[in-house]
């Protein structure tokens, strides 16, 4: 599997606050990889980074072996990067379908909208029921399998996703993990940086935990969700009677090589 | 000697030139004078509501209320000079609190197109209500009770070092960190325990009544007015251009950009003064070279040149509001 | 004689051209999100330049337009790549006082060029009228109007259904999501505010022969728009053409209905201002924003 984006030594934040130390990290084609760590830990910084939305003072981006750094951010789509962003951001007074014909605004991606399209609205049901509805006016979730919808309108390589379950009832995060699943085995890889680490870890191959501004641990979902790190920080302890753990994305699948009900 | 400590002794020589040129210059100073004095309060005062992040549009109206108030109390009621600059205050700072009121947190733009409504508004009740006002066709001060040219002149200087002095009071109390915080962002001041009304009808109630008293003082020197006079946009053009060539929400700032506009007016009216137009042109392209090469005037020239950043209290660095989507 | 049939017609026909008036203008602020406070010059420009081409070679206003209206969008565009691109990320009162500046300027050197005095265009149809029954038709108004409500319904057209329409519409909707779309967002504010003046310079040339064309009209006219566009809240174009309807049956009842009630009427829009900025800050069909 070849390196499809790598992001080395990035040191970004705003203004007079550095939120990104020195981080590295790797995503290879067909993984699905997530990015985990605390409110505030720079997660949202470092997708911001990574699509071009917020200049890096030191590091270097790279996709496909090359660098990306000089490249413009709305130049980044075309190479066949796409983000899902934090909050969803769709376009509120603008239907669902107009919202998705915007996502493939891309020269690479325009030509084979109509097909595109049609893919993405088999993908995602809820929304081909909602085509002419204005997506301000629709849920959290329904909002959430747009701006994936969207995303993934631009054909791209490598998909990458914003916290997807953030204000999500549980109900929907497995509609949402299920969609992405599916979008991996078509082909598209995936990051995602998550605050739910445990429907974070029961999809992804490989995660990477950002605390202090740089990755604290990394190996394989399995690796991680028995880190001490991860045990500690984020899967709360478990309660001594059964029945009250916390936000269980597993339906949709443990480990990766194990498939997925 | 310290920047700081230069720059005192310097007011205080421009005070003491000020205040006797009416006394001891020829008339034609004395003239230019007075209308230096006039521009330096309006510009300290829209200076110091732009340093609260309030930015006025429609200062001419204060300046237009003022000189409507004094004329009407000279014309109706008889009252004399100093007394009628009094009440062209009383009558700024009512309408800054009904402005500051009506808009209530409203910020930037919004804030900026009330005070636009609110000048244009006040010219158009000048010209519909003529019994008050003499309508369009304006109206002529009472000569009889002129108090003398040099009574007027001095009132104007006075103005200016009184402006100059609260303006610098002000900047040293800790009123200046309330509206350097509001500037910056008017919510979050809040949780600084910092009431942003109370702050915000003070700062344009103050900013108001000294506009006013511009114009009140302006229309005993001129001795006529209508709409046009009382409310033009010269003077709300003018109230910016100072503070921002001078450097804006800095203390030395307005009094700078004054002199430095009126210089430049002088020199355009000397050479170019027979063309219409080349003024406010000239004016307008100085206003738009400072914004996009001098955002910080000629005091931030200063500050460069000396190194050490002087300490004018209300000079920072601080970003004012931005649009954010 | 009842006043009603003359009243309404003359607010239909005034609300078509405020509409064209106000669009123009809420185009570019809608996108880029800086007040142009130039735009009342833009309009001056293009009756300037419908006044120039009519009494110099006899062109009648309505047949230059589009070529009034293409110079109107070359100068726009190179007016937001020179000074208003510099500003974007200015804060509020640098964007405020330079466009403020730049509509000086050009008011000015027209105050130079063409001096104070007032033109006006006088095509053939701009001295005719119809009658029906008991209201006056004036053509130059209806024709004003009609051309108006045509670019309008362009513009709303393209917006809704050309790729570049929808991009200008989610830019102004979100324009980081519009860049990860892969929309260069600064060539849209540069395209939104060159239509935006291309429509301005419309606006000009249609009421070139309706009212009286001086340096000076721009800045009452803008204030009309600013007032239009505050009433009906930002991201409705629905809410401008009813604030441009509402204004102008105001405005026009004012000067039908109250006594010296014409002079009044220059009021009315500060007041719409004034009492929507107390009631209704965001407007009647805005959204509220952070």
């Amino acid at each position: 599997m070849s390196e499809l984006l790598s992001l080395s030594n990035i040191r970004a934040g705003y203004g007079e606050s550095v939120v990104l130390q020195d981080l590295s990290l790797v995503v290879r084609e067909g993984e699905m990889v997530c990015l985990i760590g605390a409110n505030g830990a720079g997660k949202t910084t470092t997708t911001r980074v990574l699509t071009g939305l917020l200049k890096p003072w030191g590091g270097q981006v790279a996709f496909a072996g090359t660098p990306i750094d000089k490249v413009a951010a709305h130049h980044r789509v075309e190479l066949g990067v796409s983000l899902a962003p934090e909050g969803r951001q769709v376009f509120p007074n603008l239907t669902v379908d107009e919202n998705l014909l915007l996502g493939s605004y891309s020269r690479r991606a325009r030509p084979q909208r109509k097909r595109t399209l049609a893919d993405v609205y088999e993908l995602f049901p809820i929304l081909a029921s909602r085509r002419m509805q204005k997506a301000g006016l629709m849920s959290g979730g329904e909002q959430q399998m747009l701006a994936i919808a969207r995303a993934l309108m631009a054909r791209p390589k490598l998909l990458v996703l914003d916290e997807p379950s953030l204000g999500l009832a549980p109900k929907i995060i497995v509609d949402v993990y299920r969609a992405i699943v599916q979008t991996a085995e078509q082909g598209v890889s995936i990051l995602f940086v998550e605050q739910n680490v445990r429907a974070a870890l029961s999809i992804a191959h490989r995660g990477y935990v950002l605390a202090n501004g740089r990755i604290a641990f990394a190996g394989s979902a399995a690796e991680l969700r028995n880190s001490k790190l991860v045990q500690e920080s984020f899967l709360a302890p478990r309660r001594t009677h059964q029945g009250s753990a916390p936000i269980k994305a597993a339906p949709i699948g443990t480990q990766r090589e194990g498939g997925f009900a | 000697m310290r920047p700081e400590l230069f720059l005192r002794w310097a007011g205080f020589v421009l005070a003491v030139a000020v205040l006797a040129v009416p006394f001891i210059g020829s008339p034609s100073l004395a003239d230019l004078t007075f209308r230096t004095c006039t521009l330096a309060i309006i510009a300290i005062s829209w200076n110091m509501m732009a340093g609260a992040g309030l930015i006025s549009l429609g200062h001419s109206g204060f300046w237009g209320v003022g000189s409507y108030v004094a004329i009407l109390c000279a014309n109706h009621f008889g009252i004399p000079f100093l007394p009628s600059l009094l009440f062209g205050m009383l009558g700024g700072a009512m309408i800054g609190a009904g402005l500051a009121l009506i808009t209530g947190r409203l910020r930037g733009i919004y804030f900026a197109v009330a005070t636009l409504a609110m000048s244009e508004g006040l010219r158009v009740m000048a010209v519909m209500l003529p019994d008050l006002t003499g309508g369009a066709q304006g109206a002529y001060l009472d000569s009889a009770l002129f108090p003398g040219a040099l009574a007027v002149n001095i009132a104007a200087g006075c103005g200016a070092v009184l402006a100059a002095c609260f303006s610098w009071y002000v900047s040293r109390t800790r009123y200046h960190y309330a509206f350097r915080a509001m500037r910056a962002n008017e919510r979050a001041s809040q949780m600084l325990g910092i009431h942003p009304m109370l702050y915000r009808v003070s700062i344009v109630i103050v900013s108001g009544a000294m506009a006013s008293y511009a114009g009140a003082v302006s229309v005993w020197y001129g001795g006529y007015l209508d709409p046009g006079v009382a409310f033009n946009l010269h003077i709300t053009l003018m109230a910016q251009i100072a503070p921002i060539l001078g450097g804006i929400y800095t203390l030395a700032g307005p009094i700078l950009g004054t002199l430095a506009a009126a210089g430049l007016g002088e020199v355009t009216r000397q050479w170019l003064g027979h063309v219409e137009g080349v003024s406010l042109l000239v004016f307008g392209m100085t206003l738009a070279i400072c914004v996009l090469y001098l955002p910080k005037g000629i005091q931030g020239g200063i500050d460069r040149l000396f190194r050490s950043v002087v300490k004018a209290p209300l000079a920072d660095d601080s970003t004012p509001t931005r649009t954010t989507r | 004689m009842n006043l009603l049939p003359q009243f309404l017609i003359d607010s239909i026909l005034l609300g078509g051209l405020y509409t064209l008036m106000a669009i123009g203008f809420a185009l570019a602020f809608g996108v880029t999100r800086i007040i142009n406070f130039a735009h009342g010059e833009f309009i001056m420009l293009g009756a300037y330049a419908a006044f120039w081409l009519f009494t110099g070679w006899g062109l009648d206003p309505l047949v230059v337009m589009p070529a009034v209206i293409v110079l109107g969008f070359a100068c726009g565009w190179l007016l937001f790549k020179a000074f208003i691109e510099r500003v974007l990320a200015a804060p509020n009162i640098n964007q405020i006082l330079l466009t403020f500046a730049i509509g000086l300027v050009i008011q000015h050197i027209a105050v130079i060029l063409w001096s104070g005095d007032s033109r006006s265009t006088t095509p053939e149809y701009a001295l005719k009228a119809l009658t029906i029954g008991d209201a006056f038709i004036p053509y130059g108004r209806l024709v004003g109007c009609g051309v108006a409500v045509l670019l309008v319904a362009m513009l709303i057209a393209w917006l809704k259904w050309t790729e570049d329409g929808r991009a200008v519409r989610a830019v102004a909707q979100n324009s980081d999501a519009a860049t990860l779309m892969g929309i260069n967002v600064k060539g849209i504010y540069a395209l939104s505010f060159a239509l935006s003046s291309a429509l301005g310079v419309a606006t000009g040339v249609v009421v070139s022969f309706i009212i009286t064309v001086t340096p000076f009209m721009g800045f009452p006219m803008l204030v009309k728009a600013v007032a239009i566009v505050i009433v009906a809240g930002m991201g409705s174009i629905v809410g401008m053409v009813v604030g441009a309807f509402v204004l102008a049956f105001a405005e026009t009842g004012f000067a039908y209905y109250v006594t010296e009630g014409s002079g009044w009427a220059e009021g009315v829009a500060f007041v719409l201002i004034t009492a929507i900025l107390i009631i209704r800050p965001y407007g009647l069909f805005g959204d509220a924003e952070a």
